[in-house]
């Protein structure tokens, strides 16, 4: 009996597991579906000079940072403007092995060019190579691949932007002050560049640094890592976070404490976050990391007419403050 | 010099050392020790540092509070965090984006929590699959609806409008009342909701039946069902009990953030089980405590902090953090002859 009720049991225990992995992949498939989006609707019609449609494939790391959701969202605004334009989205979901089965997808049906932001380089660069092989041009955005097998590169540079960010601060404390570093996370290129770039930033001037942590991206650490520095700290003059969140967390945590007179200086500059935050005044200044989706678009345009683009191409910051953000910022060179 | 190699404690003393909240509680004094030691330019005697210190433990300790009932019931719940960022994502698109009161918000909130629980109890204990695995499911799952709910995007008090333009709405009165401090300053409000569910937590396992059922559950489930336990229903209710307090953590979590972040809580629920373990609470289910729990959330909560103001380098804090939690799980075992 006992016997009966427990094989009745691992056969239900089979099945539940059985109905749940079928459920997750449904799910994924929904969500896959739901992530494959085109531009505009009822993409076959006529269009551009040309005369022809074109259909572009976008293979997204991830879609879990906000950051790439903005990405996504420049190409597709940027996409809308040229009827004719087809987009296909494509997210890996972090996953490496995702991503390279999406580009062996697209090329299988055929797109006219992809456009790729890689996770990593070494595992994607031959399937990118392998696209190359069969005649579609491939624009990698933000982060590099080996080799040159590619059409071209747009990216932002984090050193420049960390440098930026130096220099506005030596301007803005008057060359002296106390300063608190909320770094991203270490291990990771943003984090080392967004660090190196600020230090080089702030080189021969009188500011000090005061207390730096690692605070991993995330906001609840940053604030946590803020109130570690205010307990030491009587007299702080300004907080730089490598991203906005970190700076917002540190923010957060000041006011907490009720101390007034700290500035706050962050990356990344999103509409909805730290461009945000400065209209909001939480903020005093933050850095955009462009996403080069618009330019992505652009020149896959050039691409698909014949028209010659760089290899490489190296987008410059915008900084908000007070003073500009209402007109949208101030492009930096 | 003539008495025995052992120095003679005074029973009362030696019977609390060599229980189990002496245990936790020797493990906790040697983290302070260790803070008082490195107190980092006198940082550490501050009171504003200790009021942070249990601020900043009281997110990890509310879940830990639902996973001790959990744990001592045989089980184990991996979807906290998940369901943390489930119930901020929603608590903040209501609090924020629809402007719903408080006394709305709470109870909702709560019903997305339970719910969630609901479904992880009812497949472990109804359906007999594991708890790890359930759990691990509901974890993934969780996840995908915080994710799906929020659109990707934090919801922050920066609405967007039809046109892509953002508008500005204040920070909710629900989310300025959570994240607030009281006693002059020198206690935050998120402390004294952990309180809180520790005193929910500690009259459900120590007042309640059915405390003393997931204690007999934990023990021995086949010879509880036999003696009449309502195993089933005492099950399901722990993990609907560890969603519930898996929302109150998320309402804590969004009004500290002042916004609704969908990545929210990720590996919080591990370090609620640690801190769950390093009170003493068994993992096999059947013996410990949530006053053993509450010591452990203040072990690892100081653990943090004493690291965090002597600026350590991640790296070392990884390390550091690894070494502390087992020698404090060591105290406690030569202390047991």
């Amino acid at each position: 009996m006992t016997m009966t009720c427990n094989d009745r049991n691992s056969v239900m225990n089979q099945k539940t597991i059985l109905t749940l992995a079928a459920l997750s992949l449904a799910a994924s498939l929904f969500n896959g579906c739901g992530k494959t989006d085109s531009a505009p609707p009822g993409g076959d019609a006529k269009t551009e000079a040309g005369g022809r449609a074109y259909t572009i494939g976008m293979s997204q790391c991830n879609l879990g940072e906000p950051w790439r959701v903005q990405m996504n969202a420049d190409i597709r605004n940027a996409a809308e403007k040229h009827p004719g334009l087809k987009v296909v989205f494509k997210d890996a979901q972090n996953d490496t092995l995702k991503q390279r089965s999406h580009i062996e997808e697209l090329v299988g049906s055929k797109v006219d060019l992809i456009i790729i932001s890689p996770k990593e380089a070494q595992p994607l660069t031959e399937p990118v190579a392998k696209a190359m092989d069969a005649g579609i041009p491939v624009i990698v955005l933000d982060r590099r691949l080996l080799g040159d097998k590619y059409t071209c590169f747009i990216g932002a540079d984090n050193k420049k932007i960390g440098k930026a960010a130096g220099e506005w601060i030596v301007k803005s404390l008057g060359g002296k002050g106390r300063v608190v570093e909320l770094m991203g996370l270490m291990t990771s290129t943003p984090g080392q560049d967004r660090h190196s770039g600020f230090r080089e930033g702030i080189a021969g001037s009188d500011i000090e640094i005061i207390f730096e942590a690692d605070m991993k991206w995330l906001e609840p650490d940053a604030r946590k890592e803020m109130e570690s520095a205010l307990s030491r700290f009587d007299k702080i003059d300004l907080v730089y976070a490598h991203n906005d969140p970190g700076a917002h967390g540190a923010y957060l945590a000041a006011k907490a404490a009720g101390r007034d007179g700290i500035k706050f200086v962050g990356i990344d500059a999103l509409p909805q976050e730290g461009v945000a935050y400065v209209q909001q005044g939480i903020l005093d200044a933050t850095f955009q990391y462009p996403t080069g989706g618009a330019e992505a678009i652009e020149q896959a345009l050039k691409i698909l007419k014949g028209e010659p683009v760089p290899k490489e191409t190296v987008l410059g910051t915008r900084l908000f403050d007070k003073s500009n953000v209402a007109q949208g910022g101030q492009e930096l060179k | 010099m003539s008495q025995g190699p052992q120095p003679q404690l005074p029973s009362g003393l030696k019977r609390f050392v060599a229980s189990p909240a002496g245990r936790a509680f020797i493990a906790l004094l040697l983290v302070l020790v260790v803070g008082v030691v490195f107190n980092a330019d006198q940082a550490f005697f501050k009171i504003g540092t200790h009021r942070d210190t249990l601020r900043q433990a009281s997110v990890y300790g509310i879940l830990a509070c639902g996973m001790t009932l959990v744990i001592i019931s045989g089980g184990i719940d991996l979807a906290v965090g998940s369901v943390l960022a489930l119930v901020a994502v929603c608590g903040a698109k209501m609090a924020i984006h629809w402007g719903w009161s408080g006394w709305l918000v709470i109870p909702a909130s709560l019903v997305v929590g339970a719910a969630a629980g609901g479904v992880s109890g009812v497949v472990t204990a109804r359906l007999r699959v594991q708890p790890f695995i359930a759990t691990l499911a509901m974890m993934v799952l969780a996840r995908g609806a915080a994710k799906y709910a929020s659109g990707g995007m934090k919801v922050s008090t920066a609405v967007q409008n039809a046109d892509g333009t953002y508008r500005y709405v204040d920070v909710p009165a629900l989310f300025r009342a959570i994240d607030t401090r009281i006693l002059g300053g020198n206690l935050s409000m998120v402390t004294v909701i952990f309180l809180f569910c520790v005193a929910i937590a500690w009259i459900a396992l120590s007042k309640h039946c059915w405390g003393r059922y997931l204690y007999a559950i934990g023990g021995n489930e086949e010879s509880s069902r036999l003696s009449g336990v309502p195993v089933l229903a005492a099950k399901t209710c722990a993990y609907v009990a560890s969603g519930m307090f898996a929302a109150v953590a998320g309402l804590c979590q969004a009004a500290q953030e002042q916004q609704g972040d969908p990545e929210a809580g990720a590996g919080y629920e591990l370090i609620a089980i640690a801190m769950v373990v390093i009170g003493g609470t068994s993992l096999m289910g059947g013996r410990g405590g949530i006053g053993l729990t509450l010591l452990g959330v203040l072990t690892i909560g100081y653990l943090d902090k004493i690291l965090s103001i002597n600026a350590v380098p991640e790296a070392g804090r990884l390390m550091l953090t690894g070494i502390i939690i087992v020698a404090a799980v060591l105290t406690q075992r030569r202390n047991r002859t």
